[in-house]
């Protein structure tokens, strides 16, 4: 029977009365909850667990830093704070060579402005001599 | 017939139905499809530009950067094929960057908006110059992006910014009464510098975990009840695979930034009331003078519009408009209505100011 089409051409779902009321349960549900949440009782329980957390677990967290970094120490291993700084230069030097990049770029697109601009016909532009065009040679060592 | 069978029979549907269920649970969906090439990075951050589908001189002349929030990956805007804003506007037309902020490590604890608006940010748009052959351009900021993009837009504005688009953007934290955020992390229950001591970072899973406790029937309950009603339905199944593939892979914040949002803007309202200093430079929003198009979406429950609405009356644009659209947070721009109206209206308000 189930399988039978209604009068609009929709199937008979036996489970729709069961969702909709659960529809209406979860509708209740959340609201409830959304307001619980917003309340200053959530904010204060939800604030005094994390500190409670906190509290508890800092004295064995400082203990395991301690630990590792004497044992760091002891097998000549950089410790994690050695290697937090390196990373941080790491990104000063990268925004010091992007800011060379970004120098450099502009210097070729004046480069390029300057030599793609018509001349005037008596001027003609400075020509590279040979002799510096032509690669250095390797110095003498000395060694044979 | 062994397929008839199988479709019929009730014990082999719901089987069928449990792996579906599964599948879309456990695994990760293919998302952020649109091909793009990496032009720039620095320390986490990357900038990328998506491949244009249109020839140049049918491409709008101001290329279009989008920055997201920091806390979240910015592939929700190229979420699946089909449905990607990124798509949608590449085939309108604009030469599109993406600033994905990356996930900061230990190291980068001490980032605040400070490094982020005037170091990165800038660095970035140079390039983005440099690249489009184009001194001005367009900014559109989502979320804690949209605090980054006004911030920047105050500060350096005048370095060829001309459209600014915010999308649901927390600026104003004076109605403390609409904020449940505001509320969890008052200074009498929430010690910021007691977390931040202990984890460095703030972890993704505990933004995760405070994002989803707004509406918790909805986020731990209802959000799979729907999944279950619609398993027979391969497109819907599709695009929460892909929201939940989203929403799962969490960011941590740097520290440096949440002590700013949760101390500077959520106890003492700093921007709005123009007393916030990034390094020394005190950011006035009456200094925007680009072109602003601010979108609100009616059912926010993390921005609601009240953070939103008062940058209209304090920056200087004379070109600037409020759009309302019905949709959550999210759901304005990844949504199944998204490419009706929002994705329209931001092309239709942005293309007429790129040209």
């Amino acid at each position: 029977m189930a399988e039978d089409p209604t009068q609009d051409g929709k199937r008979l779902d036996p489970m729709e009365p069961w969702r909709a009321a659960r529809d209406l349960y979860m509708d209740a549900w959340g609201k409830t909850m959304v307001d619980m949440v917003n309340s200053e009782a959530y904010a204060q329980a939800t604030g005094a667990m994390l500190d409670s957390y906190m509290t508890v677990s800092a004295p064995f967290r400082e203990a395991v830093e301690k630990a590792m970094l004497k044992t760091l120490e002891q097998m000549a291993m950089p410790s994690r704070a050695d290697v937090l700084s390196i990373a941080e230069r790491m990104t000063n030097i990268e925004m010091r060579l992007d800011d060379l990049d970004a120098k450099l770029d502009n210097i070729q697109r004046l480069i390029v402005k300057v030599d793609g601009a018509p001349r005037p016909q008596s001027a003609k532009a400075p020509q590279p001599s040979r002799k510096k065009m032509t690669k250095a040679k390797p110095a003498k060592t000395g060694k044979k | 017939m062994a397929e008839a069978m199988a479709t019929t029979d009730p014990v082999t549907a719901a089987a069928e139905r449990l792996q579906t269920l599964n599948k879309a649970m456990t695994t990760k969906a293919v998302i952020a499809q649109t091909p793009k090439e990496l032009v720039w990075t620095l320390n986490k951050a990357k900038l990328y530009r998506y491949v244009p589908v249109l020839r140049k001189e049918k491409r709008h002349p101001i290329p279009l950067l989008l920055v997201f929030a920091l806390m979240n990956r910015p592939y929700i805007l190229d979420l699946r094929r089909g449905h990607s804003f990124v798509e949608y506007m590449l085939n309108k037309g604009y030469d599109l960057y993406l600033l994905d902020w990356g996930v900061p490590g230990p190291e980068d604890k001490n980032l605040r908006f400070d490094d982020y608006t005037l170091d990165y940010m800038p660095r970035a748009i140079r390039k983005l110059k440099a690249i489009s052959g184009v001194q001005e351009f367009s900014l559109l900021g989502w979320c804690i992006g949209a605090i980054l993009t006004t911030i920047y837009a105050a500060l350096r504005g005048d370095e060829g910014l001309r459209n600014l688009i915010l999308l649901t953007a927390p600026l104003d934290f004076s109605n403390k009464q609409s904020l449940t955020f505001a509320r969890w992390t008052d200074e009498r229950y929430f010690d910021v510098d007691k977390v931040l001591a202990a984890f460095g970072n703030m972890p993704g899973e505990m933004i995760d975990y405070g994002a989803k406790a707004l509406k918790p029937v909805e986020n731990y309950v209802g959000n799979y009840v729907k999944l279950w009603d619609n398993i027979d339905d391969p497109r819907m199944v599709e695009g929460w695979h892909a929201m939940n593939t989203w929403v799962t892979d969490n960011v941590p914040l740097a520290g440096g930034v949440f002590r700013q949002l949760i101390v500077d803007l959520y106890r003492d309202d700093k921007l709005m009331r123009g007393e916030l200093l990034i390094r020394g430079e005190r950011v006035e929003l009456s200094r925007i003078h680009a072109n602003l198009l601010t979108v609100i979406a009616e059912g926010d429950h993390i921005t609601p519009s009240c953070q939103s609405e008062p940058v209209m009356s304090k920056v200087s644009s004379t070109d600037k408009e409020l759009f309302r659209v019905k949709g959550g947070h999210i759901g304005i721009m990844a949504g199944s209505g998204a490419s009706k109206y929002t994705w329209p209206h931001i092309d239709g308000w942005l293309a007429s100011r790129s040209q």
